[in-house]
């Protein structure tokens, strides 16, 4: 088959990679001595795994394809290398012959390959006049786990050592200049699909079907919806065309819902066009589409089509699960307490927490001032970075920044949110407000004990009964740590973006030292919620919280 | 602890019972091992096992009234604890059963039903909130497993994240446990080494791959059991290996969350939640398992002892405040019941069979100093029954009659307390006086003998006498048999049975006192509107109504006064209702801490002195103190930066000013040292970044 032809057949089910897949063909067509070594690459979602394989099927040309993710160390990789090079060949049964089916190394993988292809060629040129050619597909070799970094380059010099072989190497990441040290490497790009190439892709399959609506009016509507749902939605998110494809059935039904539910359309007209109907369906656009482009792992069954818009809303509420955890009386509060401590100042202690000066008003006064005057640092310090990204020309004058607060604060939480060191973990639950500005520092097991004490709600009538409370928070903060609320903060720091406390420590290691010190590792509102219910006020004790 | 270790301390101990102290002077039991012999690991142990065997006909249990109770009556408490616990272990288990089984049905369906085609590719997962429950999906995977491998088309492996290190280990994990399930240990060997083929490496989920395919498995549910004690990076890698499985091995995963679903998806990478889509489940709580658990093991009716308030109340405190599985109350409890017969000779009267040699005088004059049987006593004399003392003081034969009968009446008391208190539960709960009431809060309040005044058991009787005919039918239908048996209420029963028969209205028949039937009447005095409530004129069959429930508030009401008694106040008491809160307070809240910060700063607490000093004077630091104890002690008055210069001059000091020029400076210097490092190694001082020569405080006594 000649490229264009494949070009042709494949286009019909994968459209738009006519160019990819005719580069492709006519690299690897069987009469041809292929280049050793070729690089397939492009993000995500555009295609390459499957034009790969189906060019290849295609063309009836010997071949194996390694999906490299799903080999967990280098050897596995090359013991995978070898066994799919011999299922292909048909040789399965005689793997003893090669190296008894294990190869651990990338130069013994030459030889073995070199064995099994050199029968290959021997066998090939017995039958037909072209010389015997083997093509061996690594996909997403730049995602292989524990891989030696001569990996790479090693792999791209088999099809140099044998000479009846050609690697394809897919990467989802675009190649460094010279990565694979070598010259001359051809390289197929698929760039992310444009607006037209990715609204050809949807409308190709059709509008999804919907009862109540009749072809004719599908088929007029859709193509202008999916390109509002682009322009809305998808383009400038930059999603793929998974993403896209789901947006378009999810929110489909529902815009066409007016017609189905038999609705009148306004105007006095007595038809549904599309700008009607998108008039019409604003909010959709904005509630539902927005939520559609987050994954959520509970989704709620699509309600049946003919249901409005409004039942859904309600539907999710009901099943919804709570979003604070139900953790027990004792534990909550050592939550907040780590909480508290991790977020005031330690020298600030003694005012904050003290119990002998609780009630004066000079101390009262001083933790005001104290709380004000954090509060204010807080500020400037985003401020600055605020001032730090605009430039230095910008003119900062007191009366301009009282005019445009609303964006200030929203982009300060949107640097806090973007921040290394803030105490919020994945960030959707995120930063807001100015009292968690403050990073969560480390503290002592001592202090946690200490600030336990000095908020806790119901304090026991008999002091002397106290000592039995610090031995109980041992045990319910181990488990807080198996919950990866409270962790060690050498572990946090290693723990890189995430702070998730992963580093060095393994996960059933529970062993701490006294000396140690740990840090909250959730986001405050939420905490402040959970302390609600046990009865704290956490902005009641936090710097800066309260006003 | 298990009981073996039991057996072998028992058949050790010295016949005083110092075992049972909680301070003692310890002795090693087995001396004649000296250092130089091989370890007894590699000695041939069959001797030592025959031994065993000897050690375990007996039981754990000592003789108790200073050692001289026999055989048999030891014998005969222990029995009766085994006796006692194993229907009450059924009891519990049973509601453990039945307390998840809505959610296990939910789950199960959701694995049977979903499948990677319908979602779109990603991987079927189930999210489980426990809460603070962590046991229970333990024992709802381990009947998911059991659904599904005796239907043969799956299985459920459950991952813990102490086996997952890191992704060869896991994945290792995951395969050796999908194999084991159904194959037993050695079908895993035999598939890993008889397979066609080069050997596949341990961690190649080909093999998982091989076996989904041999048998035909249609559902793997891979579940995490503590999924956020796992390592997110593992986690993440995990995922994106099997999504890449998925159309080879058809896995499903079920979370076990602790936390919140929006905390647990929040955790993993954007990428990583893409791969997963699934439906959320809910756990219940653990306190309503624990409530009903509760209520079952004292309200039965087969009831023969009975936990007091006090324990009742450490039990609930601890279940409700902090996280407790269901099975650790169990423990708890077990723990309460095993103490009582343990350590009270007098639970012997509880057995079945009468011990023959129970009636010797011993036991008769154990009960005799019993405080309620002193008070019984009392209050006989007052009555005037001097004759009966005589005859309880001094005939044991009389004495152990009569207790039999106290006591078999006083277990009958607890069991209709224990029924009221069901009673109360279900009217509350009927008549929705109050929003949540709970089995326990109420027992708790019944076994200090607070409930008959409260204002609940009033709201009760008051709303009883505004019950209409309808209600009155259901209230008469959970009326427990000690009150419904009564003649009164039978009559009460069948008067009733007889109006509803002749009544024609439809609607319910109503009491006077019902406020529909209260008029209010308008008057014009002096230009005054008066309002004045008169009764509306009834019919006769509402009268007649009326009457009943006239009867039926005075019975509810005797039966109330009659049945909530204070347990306290019943004679022998102390037999059937166990309420010690010590021992199970220091065994399963111990506080090492506090122990450790008393020993040093008050060491003579522990240790026997032979100085002369008052026990007054001990208090204060002094040279005959241990050497860490007294830097402990001075380390305490020192704030948080210490100078280890000044340290040493003050512990210097303490010993100084007690032998004056005979101190020897190199050997206090010794000391010294030697108790710096143990207070270090206690974590109470570590050396100081911040100055060279000070070490800086991290423990604060008294926290």
């Amino acid at each position: 088959m000649l490229p264009s032809e494949i070009s042709r057949l494949l286009s019909k089910q994968w459209p738009c990679r006519e160019l990819q897949t005719r580069q492709l063909a006519s690299l690897l067509g069987p009469r041809i001595s292929s280049p050793s070594t070729l690089v397939v690459h492009g993000i995500s979602a555009t295609c390459k795994t499957t034009i790969v394989r189906n060019v290849l099927a295609a063309l009836e040309v010997p071949h194996a394809i390694v999906r490299s993710p799903e080999c967990i160390t280098g050897r596995h990789l090359l013991t995978k290398i070898l066994w799919a090079t011999l299922e292909a060949l048909g040789k399965r049964d005689e793997w003893e012959k090669y190296g008894k089916g294990r190869c651990e190394h990338v130069s013994s993988l030459a030889v073995l390959l070199g064995e099994c292809l050199a029968s290959l060629s021997d066998s090939n040129s017995n039958s037909s006049n072209d010389k015997g050619k083997f093509v061996l597909v690594l996909d997403g070799i730049d995602k292989q786990r524990e891989a030696p970094h001569t990996l790479l380059s090693a792999l791209a010099r088999l099809g140099e050592v044998i000479p009846s072989l050609c690697v394809v190497l897919i990467l989802s990441s675009s190649p460094r200049p010279l990565f694979l040290q070598a010259a001359g490497v051809p390289h197929i790009s698929f760039p992310p699909y444009t607006r037209k190439e990715a609204i050809t892709i949807i409308l190709n399959a059709g509008p999804p079907v919907v009862s109540g609506l009749d072809d004719g009016a599908a088929s007029r509507l859709y193509p202008h919806f999916v390109s509002a749902i682009y322009d809305s939605l998808v383009g400038p998110t930059a999603s793929s065309i998974p993403t896209f494809r789901s947006i378009c059935e999810k929110i489909w039904p529902q815009f066409v819902a007016p017609i189905t539910n038999g609705d009148i359309p306004p105007g006095g007209s007595n038809e549904w066009d599309f700008s009607r109907l998108l008039v019409k369906n604003r909010a959709l656009f904005r509630h539902q589409g927005e939520g559609a482009l987050v994954h959520h792992i509970v989704t709620e069954e699509s309600a049946p089509a003919n249901d409005g818009s409004l039942s859904k809303p309600s539907m999710s509420v009901v099943s919804a699960p709570s979003p604070l955890p139900s953790l027990p009386y004792f534990p909550t509060l050592i939550l907040t307490s780590a909480y508290l401590a991790s977020h005031t100042p330690q020298r600030l202690d003694t005012i904050f927490f003290s119990k002998f000066s609780s009630s004066s008003l000079s101390a009262r006064n001083k933790r005001a001032h104290h709380r004000r005057r954090l509060k204010v640092l807080s500020r400037a310090q985003a401020e600055d970075r605020l001032e730090a990204s605009r430039g230095p020309s910008t003119p900062s004058k007191k009366g301009k920044r009282e005019k445009t607060r609303i964006t200030k604060s929203t982009l300060e939480s949107a640097f806090a949110t973007s921040s290394a060191t803030t105490s919020a973990v994945g960030g959707n639950a995120g930063i807001t407000g100015p009292s968690t500005i403050l990073t969560a520092r480390p503290f002592p097991l001592e202090r946690l004990i200490a600030i336990y004490h000095a908020i806790d709600p119901n304090p026991p009538a008999n002091p002397i009964r106290l000592a039995a409370v610090s031995d109980a928070i041992y045990a319910e903060l181990a488990t807080l740590r198996r919950l990866r609320l409270v962790v060690p903060a050498a572990g946090r720091d290693s723990g890189g973006r995430m702070g998730l406390g992963s580093g060095g420590l393994s996960s059933g290691n529970t062993t701490s030292d006294a000396g140690e010190k740990w840090c909250v590792n959730v986001s405050g509102d939420w905490i402040g919620e959970l302390a609600k219910t046990v009865g704290v006020e956490v902005g009641e004790w936090l710097a800066g919280g309260l006003d | 602890m298990d009981l073996g270790s039991l057996e072998v301390e028992a058949a050790n101990a010295p016949k005083d019972g110092t075992n049972n102290q909680g301070v003692y002077i310890y002795t090693p039991a087995d001396q004649s091992k000296s250092s130089g012999e091989r370890p007894s690991k590699r000695r041939k142990v069959a001797q030592k096992k025959e031994e065993e065997q000897d050690g375990s006909k007996a039981h754990p249990f000592v003789p108790l009234l200073n050692g001289e109770e026999d055989e048999q009556s030891v014998e005969a408490r222990y029995k009766t604890y085994q006796q006692l616990w194993s229907t009450q272990e059924a009891k519990i288990q049973e509601i453990l059963d039945d307390v998840d089984s809505e959610v296990l049905s939910n789950v199960s369906s959701f694995v049977r039903s979903t499948s990677p085609q319908t979602y779109d590719g990603c991987i079927p997962a189930a999210l489980v909130t426990v809460g603070s429950n962590v046991s229970s999906l333990a024992r709802l995977l381990a009947r998911l497993n059991d659904q599904f491998t005796t239907a043969g088309d799956g299985g459920a492996i459950v991952l813990e994240s102490g086996d997952a290190p890191n992704l060869k280990t896991t994945l290792k994990n995951i395969i050796r446990f999908a194999i084991t399930n159904t194959e037993g240990n050695d079908g895993y060997q035999s598939f890993l080494t008889d397979r066609e083929g080069p050997r596949l490496l341990g961690y190649d989920l080909d093999l998982l791959g091989d076996y989904v395919k041999r048998k035909g498995i249609k559902k793997l549910v891979l579940a995490f059991r503590d999924s956020e004690a796992f390592d997110p990076g593992i986690l993440t890698d995990l995922l994106s290996l099997l999504s890449s499985w998925l159309d080879r091995i058809p896995f499903t995963l079920l979370f076990g969350i602790s936390t919140s679903v929006e905390l647990f998806e929040g955790r993993l990478p954007r990428s990583t939640v893409a791969l997963l889509r699934g439906r959320y489940f809910e756990i219940h709580e653990a306190s309503n398992c624990v409530d009903r658990i509760y209520g079952r093991l004292q309200a039965e009716q087969d009831g023969k002892i009975w936990l007091g308030r006090n324990i009742t109340n450490v039990l609930f405190e601890k279940s409700n405040d902090s996280f407790q599985t269901p099975e650790a109350f169990s423990r708890t409890v077990k723990y309460a019941y095993m103490s009582h017969f343990f350590a009270n000779p007098l639970a012997v009267l509880i057995a079945d069979e009468v011990v023959p040699s129970m009636r010797q005088g011993l036991v008769c004059e154990a009960i005799r100093n019993l405080p309620s049987f002193r008070f019984y006593c009392e209050e006989l004399i007052e009555q005037g029954s001097a004759k009966q003392v005589r005859d309880l003081l001094e005939n044991d034969e009389f004495l152990f009659q009569q207790c039999l009968q106290h006591l078999k009446d006083g277990q009958q008391k607890m069991r209709d307390l224990f029924q009221c208190v069901k009673l109360t539960h279900l009217l509350l709960k009927k008549l929705s006086l109050v929003k949540k009431t709970s089995i326990s809060e109420l027992s708790i309040r019944a076994l200090s003998g607070e409930l008959q005044d409260s204002q609940l058991v009033t709201d009760i009787l008051q709303s009883a006498k505004t019950l209409d005919s309808t209600t009155l039918l259901e209230v008469l239908n959970i009326l427990p048999s000690t009150l419904a048996d009564r003649p009164e209420l039978q009559q009460v029963k069948t008067e009733f049975d007889a109006l509803i028969q002749s009544y024609q209205g439809t609607e319910p028949l109503r009491t006077a006192y019902d406020k529909r039937h209260s008029v209010v009447a308008t008057t014009v005095v002096q230009q005054r509107v008066k309002l004045s409530k008169g009764k509306a004129k009834l019919p006769q069959e509402h009268v007649e109504y009326t009457q009943l429930i006239d009867r039926f508030h005075a019975l509810l009401e005797a039966y109330f006064e009659q049945t909530l008694e204070t347990p306290q106040d019943l004679v022998l008491h102390e037999i059937f209702l166990f309420d010690m809160r010590n021992p199970l307070k220091e065994i399963f809240s111990p506080r090492p801490r506090f122990a450790v910060e008393r020993a040093l700063s008050n060491p003579f607490d522990y240790l026997i002195s032979d100085s002369p000093e008052k026990p007054e004077a001990a208090a204060r630091v002094s040279a005959n103190q241990p050497a860490t104890s007294i830097l402990y002690q001075l380390y305490l008055e020192s704030g948080s930066l210490v100078n280890v210069y000044d340290l040493w001059q003050a512990f210097y000091a303490v010993f100084e000013s007690e032998q004056g020029d005979s101190c020897d400076e190199r050997t206090t210097m010794a000391l010294f040292y030697r108790a710096l490092s143990e207070l270090k190694a206690l974590g109470m001082v570590k050396s100081s970044r911040k100055k060279a020569d000070h070490v800086a405080k991290s423990a604060w006594m008294g926290l």
